[in-house]
């Protein structure tokens, strides 16, 4: 609070006092008192109730700054009113209970929806889980269709698999709780498992997969860890070069001083250099998903979620019509 | 050999059904739970060799169940469950689980899972040395001798022969082999298959096994 903003809050008391000091000293005059009395009453008149001022003023700013560094130290800044103590007049009381409870509603409103989000992303898991009973059946199941079925089958029983798996990888990075373990594993069981997932999807499109340098030991959640680089094989199928090289994705991993770091590159299509820095952004598809279709801009952005959460180092280099290639550092132990 | 008994403890009926029809197939002996109020009378009352245990069951979760399991027998316990977090996966282990497997599996990795647990329970180790059509295959030495010739094999060329000779006499698709290579991180597809089938009968030839290895088109490959 600045002093013309106290002066402006107060001038109608101000304009009001000196207003009554000039008819009393009027009147005064009128009734024979001495001018230089008058004077001096004003003088002391002027003081008393300029110390009352300046002690209104400074008292008002302490009190604001109280309330201001209160503030600054919630994280919740809607618990504010909660947190202050009781207010020093019959005033300052009201306001408070009043911002109390516009306090309380906002925070009924908060657990409400996060309960919501709650519930919302528990259904999202258990639908992923009911999912997982029939795909697993129509797996079993389609052993015993003839090559052709069931190598096309499988192709697509692998794609529901990712768009379910997406999904429950959407909810978890969605929701502020943690609930990944990291653990020591074995970076070539990690990718084991991402090309496993994949299987069908990198043999249906005729992707030659080489592994170089794979057996090291990191500290992630393997299961995480291995969603990230299913995105990035998923990427590799979809935006593969349709000319006369064999379309190849590589996975190599190597010491980065005291860190691990793997790269998946391919020899796809490659991403064009102004469109790069926006590859991680949430339903960004890029003139490469624009004309090839099935991007859905949500496996490089829910990639950086999970590295994020990781604290796994995610940079991607393309050069159009070369390839891609993404790299993982792993954080050190 | 007597066959080997797998309970399998599952709720879903199709997955049930396929996944026995699956390891009758393999050449074990499934035995299905449908009822699932007294599960761990009917597992002493079967006493069976291994259980797939699903965790998501009616009723009671398959955690507790294991739990009881474990009081009360040492049958070995492969969780299946289609939840995938690793906290869960740490409580199965913890409670005596030998393996957990998530669905959906690939069935090349899950029979796998069921050969080394049912080894390890039987005190043995996975077989180093494999025979079948006259052959023998050497895993650790990677070497296959047959008619008194020994030569070495490449990895790839190993786990082929291993897989084939695994299954003497049937006939194994394309697509077998290749997820049961995948599962051995060895990550080869269609024509590079062929390739190293026709190095491999080559190197059988030079053994005197010329033809052991049969192309049955469209089908898949036979010993």
């Amino acid at each position: 609070m600045t002093i013309s903003e106290f002066l402006s809050d107060h001038l109608h008391q101000i304009v009001l006092r000196t207003v009554f000091a000039g008819v009393a000293a009027v009147f005064l005059l009128a009734a024979g008192t001495q001018a230089g009395i008058v004077i001096l009453l004003g003088i002391v008149w002027f003081l008393v109730f300029l110390t009352g001022w300046v002690i209104q003023f400074v008292r008002s700013r302490a009190r604001l700054l109280e309330l201001q560094s209160i503030m600054d130290g919630l994280d919740q800044k809607y618990l504010f009113a909660e947190c202050v103590p009781g207010g020093r007049n019959a005033y300052e009381r009201k306001i408070m209970e009043l911002s109390a409870r516009a306090g309380r509603a906002m925070i009924s409103a908060v657990s409400d929806a996060e309960a919501a989000q709650q519930e919302y992303r528990e259904y999202v898991e258990s639908f992923v889980h009911e999912m997982k009973a029939p795909i697993t059946a129509a797996g079993l199941i389609c052993r015993k269709a003839d090559p052709e079925i069931r190598r096309k089958l499988t192709g697509e029983l692998a794609q529901i698999e990712a768009h379910v798996e997406r999904a429950l990888f959407y909810a978890r990075t969605q929701s502020p709780e943690k609930d990944f373990i990291v653990r020591q594993e074995n970076l070539a069981q990690i990718v084991a498992g991402a090309l496993g997932q994949y299987q069908a999807l990198l043999l249906l499109n005729g992707i030659r997969v080489e592994t170089s340098c794979l057996e090291q030991t990191v500290y992630t959640d393997g299961k995480w860890a291995a969603f990230i680089v299913g995105q990035l094989l998923q990427n590799a199928v979809r935006y593969r070069r349709n000319g006369n090289a064999e379309p190849v994705v590589m996975l190599s991993a190597g010491r980065v001083g005291k860190r691990i770091r793997l790269t998946v590159s391919d020899n796809g299509i490659g991403i064009p250099a102004h469109e790069l820095p926006r590859v991680f952004d949430r339903g960004f598809t890029g003139s490469n998903g624009r004309t090839r279709g099935g991007s859905t801009g949500m496996g490089l952005y829910l990639c950086r979620k999970l590295a994020h959460s990781l604290e796994l180092e995610l940079q991607i280099l393309s050069k159009e019509g070369e390839g891609t290639a993404v790299t993982l550092t792993f954080p050190a132990r | 050999m007597q066959k080997q008994t797998i309970m399998i403890i599952e709720d879903e009926p199709s997955v049930r059904e396929e996944l026995a029809a699956l390891l009758a197939g393999e050449g074990y002996r499934p035995v299905t739970v449908t009822d699932f109020t007294e599960v761990s009378k009917q597992v002493i009352d079967v006493s069976p060799d291994l259980i797939l245990l699903d965790l998501g069951l009616p009723g009671r979760d398959g955690f507790s169940l294991c739990a009881q399991l474990r009081k009360e027998c040492e049958i070995p316990i492969i969780f299946v469950t289609s939840h995938d977090s690793v906290g869960e996966e740490l409580q199965a282990l913890s409670l005596g689980g030998d393996d957990y497997i998530t669905k959906p599996y690939n069935i090349p990795l899950l029979l796998a899972r069921i050969r080394v647990v049912l080894r390890r329970r039987s005190g043995g180790k996975e077989p180093d040395v494999l025979e079948a059509a006259q052959m023998k295959l050497n895993l650790s030495k990677g070497t296959i001798s047959a008619c008194g010739k020994t030569t070495e094999l490449t990895r790839n060329e190993i786990q082929i022969l291993a897989c084939l000779m695994r299954h003497a006499g049937e006939i194994v698709s394309r697509a077998d082999l290749i997820d049961t290579l995948w599962n051995s991180q060895i990550y080869i597809d269609d024509n590079t298959l062929s390739v190293n089938v026709t190095r491999l009968r080559a190197k059988l030839a030079q053994l005197g096994l010329s033809d052991c290895i049969k192309t049955r088109r469209g089908l898949g490959y036979q010993l």
